[in-house]
């Protein structure tokens, strides 16, 4: 059973990030919107922290989010996603575990 | 003679409105001369992160307000060595000229005011 993983808080106000980095098995799928997107800054112990996760996770982020926080030098793995591609995910994984 | 008031803002920009909040604070007490001095500090310094698009979003822009501060007599701008390390921003592509502080510099600057809000 796969299932996508939702962030939308910031990776340095809390642990939400690295508490679902912890539970993350192959296939799962990982996906930053809303503040959660700043896990992609460079240079920063959560950037590190996605860059090492196993090739078996898919990582997604919402590319408006990204650009209207002036995120740049994003990983080569990360696939954008706009809202119809947010829909399109949430369907196919198994189950969708949002972090409210 | 007013009191002092140190503003300090903590929240990122685009995700709710305690950064925007914590900037009208800053223009009202500049525009009204009361001696007031501003701190980003933990998710507050994404504020004045470069090439942030807020469009892309449909939102107004942080920026505009934050460029006024100076004209509204707020010149005291800080920020946080520690906040930014952290979060992989460096002090020379910030938006405002700050003055960036260590941790002692932080608590010498508590001291320094009569009063404190963070938002």
């Amino acid at each position: 059973m796969s299932t996508l993983h939702v962030l939308s808080h910031s990776p340095f106000s809390d642990s939400r990030l690295s508490s679902c980095l912890r539970l993350l098995t192959p296939g799962d799928g990982l996906l930053l919107c809303g503040d959660a997107v700043y896990a992609l800054q460079g240079g920063t112990a959560q950037r590190a922290a996605l860059e090492l996760m196993p090739e078996t996770i898919v990582l997604l982020a919402l590319a408006e989010d990204l650009h209207a926080r002036g995120l740049v030098q994003l990983p080569e793995r990360l696939q954008l996603l706009d809202y119809p591609g947010f829909v399109a995910s949430s369907i196919a994984f198994d189950k969708v575990n949002t972090w409210l | 003679m007013s009191q002092s008031l140190l503003i300090v803002t903590r929240q990122a920009p685009w995700s709710g409105p305690g950064a925007r909040e914590a900037l009208d604070i800053a223009l009202a007490g500049g525009a009204f001369d009361l001696p007031l001095g501003l701190l980003f500090l933990d998710d507050g310094v994404f504020q004045l992160a470069p090439e942030q698009q807020p469009a892309s979003l449909a939102l107004k822009d942080l920026q505009a307000n934050l460029q006024a501060l100076p004209m509204f007599g707020v010149e005291a701008l800080y920020v946080s060595a520690r906040s930014l390390n952290e979060r992989g921003l460096s002090d020379g592509a910030l938006q405002l000229p700050v003055e960036v502080l260590d941790d002692v510099g932080l608590s010498a600057l508590f001291e320094r005011y009569d009063q404190v809000i963070t938002l």
